[in-house]
């Protein structure tokens, strides 16, 4: 520097500036009057803006490599200074120089030089420049920050200070190239690796993400101490940020990264910390877009469909942790398409895990399947519930056919089942019925009633709970979970009578009754199954105000004293089927008055000769109590209860019409009571005829000009293939509407020509 | 101003313990720090280096060996110019990991990617792998081969040397499409280099034997 006296004429005027601005000892800092004289010159003449930068930079590579450390942080000063207070438009000239600075101090080992490289580059993402930078790069930067989050120094202090550096570069890049869109793609995956893993790994240390005890969504609160900040708030805050500022295109590329952090780092199996980084996500991302996490998340299940039941029950955790805050947004397809591929995941768990023997954590990865399907359907809008629950039982197995009972199904089907009847149950309890018309859609009780007379207990019995928390309007359900005598003591609250309902079950009761008439009539059944049914009539009864619904009731009743007493049903079946009788027929004697006498008659004459033909219904009964060929005296009589209805304004007569039986497997043999009275015809007829989910196209046998021009066009083999498939449809539909149904659809077939 | 010519990015990456930083620490410090503590994510070292009287500045990525990092390490891997694959000759089971190394690269990196295939630690007496093993490795699978010692300092400073100038040539023969001239806040990124739908024959990548037959064991 000596010499600089004498040379310093003949030097441009800009050096000569920045010249003066070093002290001759670095101690002293930057040279204030000098630097304002640097500053106003760059202010007024900015075409030199570049040259300054220039000429910064070089002499700060030379301080670098002289290793003068004071000098190179008096060059940044002036250099920070610079950036504020030049306009932005004539920044561009200058970022070059500055950002080379910035790349040669972090290039060095020094930590302090890159503490303070960091700190200028801060600054300079904050400013918003105008003009696009076409051709700046920040490949280098991204690199070396992320590098530095993971700063392993074994001094505290300066690990802390190399990780909050390396975030808040992080940070700084993301806003920098995000405010200017035709720069840099920081959304590119080479750069949303980096940044990703290194926000997650400055996170995942923390105990407040193990324990869950963050608080999600306050990011708000303390942002005056910023400088202060841990590391992993400054990550979570920075995450939060990318995650903001993600649009649709870009999501893939934030959470794709950050699924395979986790899967490297292990975190799927204690997931908390998965589940709050997700958590963190959907309150951050852009509502719109959450669906897309959802299903990026569901993809990575799918990836690792060969991983430990483990792993995947994680994922599938996390899922249902973080599915509802993505429900309010779905809307349409959306709903269905993920519905759907929880179910695929439940189906390829119970496929894959059948051959061998399941483990318990494949159950579990299960359970936690349908956990969260039932979370996810729980936020969604009940009419949308109504859609899950048709589309879930429209993937049963077996609801689309009768139950053949005899042959043996593939164990795999029979989980599937069972399993995807749970996640119906799941979802059911979810909704909340207002209108049994809206509820069941005719489609959907069909599927229903067809699957409530399988051969399987225990299918049996979920669609008996499907069916109590769809029909349960008043949280009766819980006070019927025993048969019981004491009717007064169940508190039960009755529905007000509507019309709606009563035409509901003038629709669809008969299907109901049916399927419950026949469910009492297994030998399989256990004692859930007794208890499931009576809590079924009783909620009919509660629930559907209507007289109809009694004498329906009742039919079924003497129906199933039918069966017990003629030991169809034997053995303690037989016992729990005079119990169930005795326990439904008090409470009807409670509802219609004239019938009192003889119940309570009928009551107290077995309480006193055969206490097990009343509640409370026991799972065995010791071998030998009599439960069929009973004495007239013990069994509620049919035709008293006939006469004694003849002076309500109950219609008997309905007590006569015989159903006819849904079970498909007897009806190759004689059916009990194929005599069926015009009576009962012509009041099925109009059921029918409202069904919607009867097909009623008119067979193709009229000549229009529409059919000839088939016959014209179409080729035999597609003939063929429709005719075929004609028929089947009317097969089908002979093996699987009701009788009364078949009749209808003739008459009605018949009245139109 | 800072001179220099080309910049090339090198990474290393191996089995944890075979002894990448130790060679990146003896290249670019002249150290050999006793003790190392497993590297954690991925460190940066740059070193120039010169070449025909032309300055080629290195940035060494140096990755953590660990299972865990390799979500933030694989992402080094795209931008390389050169990788640096290394085994410990006195330890089998990091030489059986090379195959899962390379399906890795072949994963991540780009296709042009010069790759080098080391093996560390020649200063050990318990040698597993004898230098034909590994240089048949390296000979199937078209990589350069070299055996170093980082606490000898044997063959460390001649294999980065070595990469330079290959890498140096490559670039003048084309072979980076785009070329990584100074002047750019950072060099090209191979990966943005549109490359060609098939992978060239490269005939000087043939040939590995330059490299060991000057190999001192």
């Amino acid at each position: 520097m000596s010499c600089c006296g004498c040379c310093s004429a003949f030097r441009p005027r800009y050096k000569r500036l920045v010249d003066n601005i070093f002290p001759a000892n670095p101690e002293d800092g930057l040279v204030k009057s000098n630097m304002d004289k640097l500053m106003w010159y760059a202010m007024t003449s900015p075409d030199k803006l570049d040259r300054i930068g220039d000429y910064l930079a070089h002499r700060l590579y030379r301080d670098i490599n002289r290793r003068k450390t004071g000098y190179v942080i008096i060059s940044m000063d002036a250099l920070d200074q610079l950036l504020v207070s030049c306009h932005a438009n004539n920044l561009n000239l200058f970022v070059e120089s500055f950002l080379q600075m910035v790349q040669k101090l972090l290039e060095s080992t020094e930590p302090k030089l890159q503490l303070r490289a960091t700190q200028s580059f801060e600054k300079f993402a904050n400013i918003r420049e105008d003009t696009p930078s076409y051709h700046r790069r920040y490949d280098f930067l991204v690199s070396k920050f992320s590098s530095m989050c993971y700063a392993s120094e074994d001094e505290e202090v300066m690990r802390k200070q190399l990780r909050t550096a390396g975030i808040k570069g992080l940070q700084g890049v993301v806003r920098k190239t995000d405010w200017d869109n035709l720069g840099e793609n920081i959304w590119l995956p080479t750069h949303m690796e980096k940044i990703v893993p290194s926000l997650l790994y400055n996170m995942q240390g923390n105990k407040a993400y193990v324990h869950g005890t963050t608080q999600i969504s306050d990011t708000q609160d303390n942002h005056q101490n910023e400088g202060e900040k841990e590391p992993h708030e400054l990550a979570e805050m920075c995450l939060r940020e990318l995650v903001s500022r993600a649009t649709y295109g870009k999501i893939h590329n934030v959470i794709k990264p950050l699924l395979i952090h986790l899967d490297y780092e292990g975190l799927w199996v204690n997931n908390s910390f998965a589940v709050q980084v997700f958590k963190i996500v959907m309150y951050s991302i852009q509502a719109q877009y959450s669906i897309t996490v959802i299903e990026l998340l569901m993809a990575h299940l799918n990836e690792k469909s060969s991983e430990p039941a483990q792993i995947r029950t994680g994922i599938a955790d996390v899922l249902s942790k973080v599915i509802p805050i993505a429900a309010g947004e779905c809307i349409g397809p959306s709903v269905i398409e993920i519905i759907n591929s929880l179910l695929e995941h439940i189906r390829s768990s119970v496929v894959g895990g059948v051959s061998g023997k399941e483990s318990s954590a494949e159950k579990m990865y299960q359970e936690t399947l349908i956990h969260a399907l039932g979370e996810y359907a729980n936020h969604l809008p009940d009419y949308q519930k109504i859609d899950s629950m048709v589309f879930i039982l429209n993937k049963v197995p077996g609801s689309d056919r009768v139950d053949d009972g005899g042959s043996q199904r593939p164990e795999a089907e029979v989980k599937l089942q069972h399993l995807l009847l749970k996640s119906l149950l799941k979802v059911g309890t979810k909704y909340t019925t207002v209108q049994y018309s809206t509820t069941f859609a005719q489609s959907f009780l069909v599927r229903l009633m067809r699957l409530s007379v399988s051969s399987d207990a225990e299918v049996r019995l979920t669609v008996q709970q499907i069916l109590h928390t769809l029909i349960d309007r008043h949280q009766n359900i819980e006070k019927l979970a025993k048969p019981t005598l004491e009717v007064s003591r169940l508190g039960l609250t009755m529905s007000k009578p509507v019309r709606q309902d009563v035409n509901f079950w003038k629709k669809s009761g008969n299907e109901i009754m049916l399927s419950l008439q026949e469910n009492c009539e297994f030998s399989n059944n256990r004692l859930v199954n007794i208890e499931a049914i009576y809590a079924t009539l009783m909620l009919l009864m509660a629930e559907i105000r209507s007289d109809d619904v009694m004498v329906d009731i009742l039919r079924v009743l003497f129906h199933v004293q039918g069966v017990a007493q003629n030991g169809t049903v034997s053995g303690p079946q037989g016992v729990q089927l005079q119990a169930l009788v005795a326990s439904v027929m008090v409470v009807i004697s409670h509802l219609v008055p004239t019938l009192k006498d003889h119940v309570a008659a009928v009551i107290k004459k077995r309480s006193d000769e055969a206490p097990h033909l009343l509640p409370e219904i026991m799972a065995s009964y010791e071998s030998g109590l009599p439960c069929r060929d009973l004495p007239e005296d013990l069994l509620f009589d049919h035709s008293k209860v006939l006469d004694l209805l003849a002076n309500t304004n109950l219609d008997e007569k309905r007590l006569n019409t015989s159903m006819a039986s849904m079970m498909r497997r007897h009806s190759t043999t004689q059916h009990t009571s194929s005599a069926t009275d015009i009576n009962s015809i012509s009041v099925e007829v109009d059921s029918a005829c409202s069904s919607p989910g009867l097909p009623r196209r008119t067979l193709e046998e009229e000549i229009t000009f529409e059919s000839l021009k088939k016959v014209l066009t179409e080729s035999p083999e597609q003939r063929r293939k429709a005719e075929e498939e004609r028929r089947k449809q009317i097969t089908e539909a002979f093996m699987t509407e009701s009788f009364e149904a078949l009749v209808a659809k003739i008459q009605a077939k018949f009245s139109v020509q | 101003m800072e001179d220099y010519k080309f910049l090339f990015k090198v990474v290393l990456i191996g089995n944890a313990g075979v002894g990448k930083t130790c060679l990146v620490r003896r290249f670019t410090q002249g150290l050999f720090p006793p003790g190392q503590g497993a590297t954690i994510g991925v460190d940066f070292m740059i070193k120039t280096v010169e070449i025909d009287g032309e300055k080629i500045k290195l940035q060494i990525w140096d990755t953590a060996g660990q299972e865990r990092f390799r979500s933030i390490t694989q992402s080094y891997y795209r931008s390389a110019h050169a990788l640096i694959l290394v085994y410990d000759i006195s330890s089998q089971p990091t030489f059986d990991c090379l195959p899962d190394w390379l399906r890795e690269i072949e994963q991540y990196a780009s296709c042009k990617v010069l790759r080098v295939l080391v093996g560390n630690k020649t200063d050990r007496e318990d040698r597993e792998l004898p230098t034909h093993v590994g240089e048949e490795f390296a000979h199937r699978h078209n990589m350069y081969f070299i055996e170093t010692s980082a606490k000898e300092a044997d063959n460390v400073e001649k294999l980065f040397i070595e990469i330079a100038k290959e890498l140096t040539q490559l670039v003048r023969s084309g072979h980076f499409d785009k070329d990584s001239k100074v002047g750019d806040l950072s060099p090209q990124d191979v990966s943005n280099v549109t490359l060609p739908p098939t992978r060239e024959p490269r005939s000087e990548f043939a040939c590995c034997s330059r490299w060991i037959s000057s190999s001192t064991t």
